[in-house]
């Protein structure tokens, strides 16, 4: 696959290390009053969609950016990328 | 010799070649299928099941029979097709799958028992008994299957491997793929041209159609050369494009020095990975044959690969030049190939034509609407069976060519499981609508076969893929052809009631999917697996589309109702070697080396790989025999007197900013941000689930600036997650963080006389306990200038320091602290001695930090800090971690000299050993020579309140069970006095 | 200045270079290497006179030169420098930054071609996935070479500069070298 680097273009997706459902990116309160189960929902449950998945990419052999990679996971048709630093937080809803 | 006139062979250049021993002449440019039949040799394997005689059935990559064993000894290459082998001095072949001659196989009795192997024979017969399954039919079956055999020698050739990117990928190089790559050559994109023929030119070259009044092949070099001289066009022939992947990405094997006697020094193949922004996949058709009543001898061959023999390699078909060739055909091909053999001096016996309305194009006797309904001839076709207006006639023919129509070549633009689509028009299934993005099928491939459609066809088909890009690319001139009349009417085989071979290669007939019909394996899935029809090497090139039709026709359905089959990666065959890319032994994947590697190596070090890294494990001497005895003295030592071990390969991140301090005490469970600048502290970093992830040290250098250390095993993670941290979590957080572990060499300078030696390298520092205490840290310089980071911080327990300069001096300063240190004993320990001293110690590494693993039960519950957030405390606190009981612990064996092995699950003594009574585990385990016993660490129930019971450990892998004392994990020095002094 | 005598990134007192045909590949240690990282809000400074260079880009300005290598931070190379505290150089030129010194880091290896930049290009073709335009003069960026983490500085049509982890040196070393000897043979 090429991941469409949003500096440095079109790049061969061997060079990035994957991570997963850009969910992650959405870490939960910790004094929030139901942290234990928000955490525990954000550790464990993550969706599998058959179609378009918002995900975690890493530009390990390259400028160590994490990209936030839009992707149909049934076409592997990537619809976007962005510097997940440059999101706002809780970027990934 | 049936060898004729003419043809693209360089006569003079003979080429000597062996097969089944047998010497025998070719020319240059002929391959190894053209050269046997040019010797009049058609029978050249047998079959996969029933070991039928088999000749040579096409002319391309496509070919079912004629695969053939290449080279002898080491380089022994099977399953080789014959059609595709290029023809060198001294080519070394033999047939395959035969016990005795090949005239003569001991196996053929398989074909008398064909009643027994019908469709889903496998499935049927060796259901019973169970228990017969491993001991009798597997190891059977697996005796008798296959084709050739492996040599099972190491492969000694050199293989490689490269990447390449183009705007243009065109596959195939016959006339659509030549007009299509020198449209866009001409246009100025940069252009891969591949085929998997020595020659471009594809089926221009098989035929006898003039372009511009000359031979297609005067034309197709004119066009090569021009291709050649661009510099935007790479011409690739011997090139199989072998897969499709995602986004423009194709894999490809060229065949470098295939073509060339066997060498040790050149490349053989190249595994390429293509990046192409658009391609044009021209890889023409296949043509399909017609199935009747034993059609599978040797002599019958497809008509299309007829004619390549006749055209491009001069030679006959048949056995002897007087042989008399018949041509069986549903359309205007097989007169088509009448009429070149004619032209050769090739006696035709006749066309037979399914079509009552038959045409007549020359002088050769046409059967209108008349079959093929039997063959005779048990090594090589002698006679045919014509069945015409109700008679049957048995003929003399030498070859028998058979044409039913072209299947366009959509492999690789059904990769993507896109469906090729059927066209009533042309029979064929063109390729799938939902193919390969960026992908444009063009020529045969796309059914557009005619030449002069497919010319046209290559040039239109590069204008529209480059207009895509952006790129406007003009006419180029096309040569006049007149095209053959190519008509034909559906016929798809000739009922029979005994066997007509559908797929040659894995010997499925038409009884086996009319077999496959009546137990209701209809759907083409399933039909492929009952019958095993398209599951053979050539993935049923020549067999898939007819297999369906005899389907349709038993179901009544249509084709396309009826479905059709896709196709997977790769194309042909690709050999593991040169999928591997050559880097083989020693090279297979790259390795880290230490700065005092080659020091260590001069010490006569023993080395272990750790990760990519390669360690010094231990430094013999002389006289020490075994492992142990050199491990047990470095560790006597460092206890004892220093010792010197390189401890760079610990990952190191410098981390600075404004933030830092703040972001470390989130990444890390316990604090970090009341550290005092030029003091180090012991980290822990957990997982978000709550588990331990790493350890290390964290030294804070400046107020804004930290450095801290991580596993070996884990550098390359860490960094990632604390990166992961800093732009997804927390970007507002104002730190940069920058990997340097290769920046400094760090060796690590422990035991009692540490401090003494280190004197007499620093440059007045004073070393002093009170000016630099325990887990102290200064940047300062040593040997007389030379900029150094020095840590207080002990893996062993003892006094110790870890003293980092730059890499290229670790080296010497290594050499200078062994000199220096003569007097006091100074040893060099390697990473053997290193994991003694810390099980000694009790200090946790990768085995005690296994991922299932919490901060609680190494005992350091107390450093996840519950006065701020990091990264696993929320989770750390969940129900089930925090009421784990099990704690590291240290284990005596009551038997001082038994190793209880790193594993061992660990009970209450007298309790039956099962999961619900499993009471922990041993993580680690060694000899402690201070101890003079064995001793381990393990997780244990309640670990701590059982200090002084014995226990047992078992492994019962081995039938292993030991009593053991359980110890507080500290076998040395548990109030950590020695290195705080 | 320390008496101790330094070894180069391939574990010798000389440094290496080889010939295959029109190309040389040659160890080079004389460049001092810090990487530099901007602060927040902080505008990019000048070191050196060196106007820091865009993604997949890199500048020079006299013996210094800079490679983009994230966003906002750079690999600052001093030519000559190797035996310096470059990083405290480099800090003092851009006070603001977090400057982290790399000398010792990465391995540097020359690529110099007799005659244009094609020898280099085919060399890559073995080692690295990248379209061809990361060869035109004045590009740098960081990839993969047998899964090594490489920068590549094209710093004219016949030298390229390749930056690996000293670690991997022999690796990378022997990478380049079994490539180039077998583009030396077809030829």
């Amino acid at each position: 696959m090429l991941i469409p680097h949003p500096l440095l273009g079109l790049r061969d997706s061997q060079e990035f290390t994957y991570l997963g459902d850009a969910s992650l990116m959405n870490r939960p309160d910790p004094a929030g009053p139901s942290a234990e189960a928000e955490f525990c929902d954000y550790v464990f449950l993550r969706d599998n969609p058959a179609g378009v998945h918002r995900e975690l990419w890493f530009h390990e052999q390259g400028d160590r950016s994490w990209l936030v990679v839009t992707r149909n996971t049934l076409t592997h048709e990537i619809l976007g990328a962005e510097l997940a630093r440059n999101l706002p937080a809780r970027g990934a809803e | 010799m049936t060898r004729l006139i003419g043809g693209l062979i360089d006569r003079t250049a003979p080429l000597s070649f062996s097969f089944n021993g047998k010497t025998y002449q070719g020319f240059k440019g002929d391959t190894l299928a053209s050269a046997l039949l040019a010797n009049g040799v058609q029978l050249v394997g047998r079959s996969f099941k029933y070991h039928r005689p088999r000749g040579i059935f096409t002319s391309g990559s496509e070919e079912p029979n004629a695969l053939v064993t290449l080279h002898s000894g080491a380089r022994t290459e099977p399953n080789t097709r014959a059609t595709v082998t290029e023809l060198f001095d001294g080519l070394e072949a033999s047939s395959q799958n035969h016990i005795g001659p090949l005239e003569r196989d001991l196996l053929a009795i398989n074909d008398r028992l064909a009643p027994l192997f019908a469709a889903g024979f496998y499935y049927k017969t060796f259901m019973w008994p169970r228990a017969f399954w491993e001991k009798l039919y597997e190891p059977a079956i697996r005796k008798a299957a296959g084709l050739g055999a492996l040599s099972t020698l190491p492969d000694p050739d050199t293989y490689d491997k490269g990447f390449l990117h183009c705007d243009l990928l065109v596959i195939g190089g016959g006339a659509a793929g030549l007009t299509a790559a020198l449209t866009a050559g001409r246009a100025g994109a940069s252009v891969i041209l591949a085929d998997e023929d020595f020659r471009f030119g594809g089926r221009l070259l098989a035929e006898s159609d003039l372009l511009d009044d000359s031979w297609p092949s005067e034309w197709v070099d004119r066009t090569c050369a021009e291709l050649a001289s661009l510099p935007n066009v790479r011409l690739m022939p011997r090139t199989t494009v072998f897969g499709t992947y995602d986004h423009g990405i194709f894999g490809a094997v060229e065949r470098v020095s295939d073509h060339l006697p066997p060498s040790d020094e050149a490349v053989r193949q190249t595994l390429w990975r293509i990046t192409a922004k658009r391609s044009v996949l021209a890889a023409g058709a296949i043509e399909r044959h017609i199935p009747f009543q034993d059609n599978d001898r040797p002599g019958i061959m497809l008509a299309g690969a007829m004619r390549t023999y006749v055209n491009r390699w001069a030679s006959a078909p048949t056995r002897n030049a007087d042989d008399q060739v018949a041509i069986f055909t549903n359309g205007d091909g097989g007169h088509r190939t009448a009429l070149d053999l004619l032209g050769k001096g090739v006696p035709v016996l006749g066309v037979i034509d399914t079509r009552p309305d038959a045409p007549v194009f020359g002088k050769y006797k046409v059967f209108a609407g008349a079959t093929v309904t039997g063959t005779k001839g048990r090594l090589g076709l002698q006679a045919i069976q014509i069945r015409q207006n109700g008679q049957s006639t048995w003929l003399e023919a030498g070859a028998l060519g058979v044409a039913g129509g072209w299947n366009p070549n959509v492999h690789l633009a059904s990769h993507h499981r896109g469906r090729p689509v059927w066209d009533e028009d042309r029979l064929a299934f063109l390729p799938p609508k939902d193919g390969p993005k960026g992908m444009f099928p063009a020529g045969a491939a796309a059914g557009n076969g005619a030449t002069s459609v497919a010319l046209a066809d290559g040039m239109r088909t590069a204008q529209q893929a480059l207009a895509e890009l952006g790129t406007t690319a003009g006419n180029i001139p096309l040569p006049r052809v007149t095209d053959t009349p190519d008509t034909q009417a559906a016929y798809w085989h000739v009922p029979t009631t005994k066997r007509a071979w559908v797929d040659f290669q894995n010997d499925v007939t038409v009884k086996d999917i009319a077999l496959a019909h009546k137990e209701n394996m209809r759907p083409v899935e399933h039909l492929k697996r009952w019958t095993t029809l398209g599951m053979a090497t050539d993935q049923g090139k020549t067999a898939n589309i007819s297999a369906l039709a005899v389907m349709a026709e038993l179901t009544g359905a249509t084709i396309p109702e009826t479905g059709t089959t896709i196709f997977r990666p790769p194309y042909t065959g690709v050999s593991l070697s040169v999928l591997g890319g050559g880097n083989t032994g020693r090279h297979f994947r790259p390795y880290r080396l230490t700065p005092t590697h080659a020091w260590a190596k001069v010490q006569g070090a023993a080395f272990t790989e750790v990760g990519p890294w390669m360690r010094a494990q231990y430094f013999p001497r002389d006289g020490e025999t075994h492992w142990r005895q050199t491990v047990d003295r470095e560790v006597l030592s460092v206890r004892k007197d220093v010792g010197l071990c390189d401890v760079t390969t610990l990952g190191k991140i410098d981390v600075q900013g404004p933030d830092a301090a703040e972001f470390l005490n989130r990444v890390y469970a316990n604090t970090m941000a009341t550290l005092k600048v030029g003091m180090v502290r012991y980290g822990l970093m957990l997982r978000e689930d709550g588990h331990l992830f790493d350890d290390g040290t964290c030294a804070r250098l400046a107020d804004d600036h930290f450095v801290v250390t991580t596993t070996t095993a884990n550098a390359g993670a860490v960094y990632r997650h604390m990166e992961f941290a800093h732009q997804c979590l927390w970007p507002d957080l104002d730190v940069q963080m920058i990997s340097t572990t290769d920046a400094w060499a760090q060796i690590a300078v422990a035991g009692p006389k540490s401090r003494q030696l280190l004197q007499r390298i620093v440059d007045g520092f004073d070393l002093s306990n009170e000016a630099f205490p325990f887990m102290a840290c200064a940047a300062l310089t040593v040997c007389g200038g030379l900029r150094a980071r020095l840590f207080r911080i002990s893996f062993s327990g003892e006094l110790a320091y870890e003293i980092a300069v730059p890499a290229r001096y670790g080296h010497a300063l290594m050499e200078r602290l062994m000199t220096l240190g003569k007097d006091l004993g100074v040893t060099p320990y390697g990473s053997e001695a290193l994991a003694v001293l810390r099980i000694e110690k009790g200090h946790a590494a990768g085995a005690e930090l296994n991922g299932q693993t919490t901060a609680q039960m190494l005992g350091l519950g107390k450093m996840v800090s519950a006065k701020k957030d990091s990264i696993g405390a929320v989770m750390s606190r969940r129900e089930g971690l925090a009421q784990d009981g099990r704690r590291l612990v240290g284990l005596l064996p009551l038997e001082p000299q038994s190793q209880i092995p790193a594993g061992s699950h660990l009970f209450t003594q007298g309790a039956a050993q099962t999961m619900q009574s499993d009471q922990g585990w041993v993580t680690s385990s060694c000899y402690s020579p201070h101890l003079g016993s064995y001793i381990a660490l393990g997780y244990l129930e309640n670990g701590h309140d059982r200090i002084g019971e014995v226990i047992t450990a078992a492994n019962p892998l081995e039938g292993q069970s030991f009593a053991a004392k359980v110890v507080s994990a500290h076998f040395i020095d548990p109030e950590g006095g020695r290195l705080r002094d | 200045m320390t008496d101790l005598i330094p070894l180069t990134a391939l574990g010798a007192t000389e440094l290496r270079s080889e010939r295959f045909g029109a190309l040389t590949i040659a160890e080079d240690d004389s460049y001092g290497l810090a990487s530099l990282t901007l602060r927040k809000g902080q505008s990019a400074p000048t070191p050196f006179g060196l106007t820091l260079p865009e993604a997949g880009f890199a500048t020079q300005s006299g013996s210094t030169s800079a490679i983009w290598t994230g966003p906002d931070q750079w690999l600052i190379l001093g030519e000559g420098k190797g035996q310096t505290d470059f990083a405290a150089e480099v800090l003092a030129q851009a006070p603001q930054a977090s400057v982290t010194e790399q000398t010792e880091g990465l391995v540097c290896f020359d690529i110099r071609s007799d005659v244009e930049v094609l020898p280099i290009a085919a060399l890559m073709s073995k080692l690295v996935n990248l379209p061809p335009e990361n060869y035109a003069t004045g590009r740098a960026t960081r990839t993969g070479l047998e899964h090594m983490t490489v920068f590549l500085y094209q710093r004219d049509e016949r030298h390229l500069s390749i930056l690996g982890m000293r670690s991997y040196a022999g690796s990378l070393w022997h990478a380049l070298v079994t490539a180039a000897a077998r583009l030396a043979q077809a030829a």
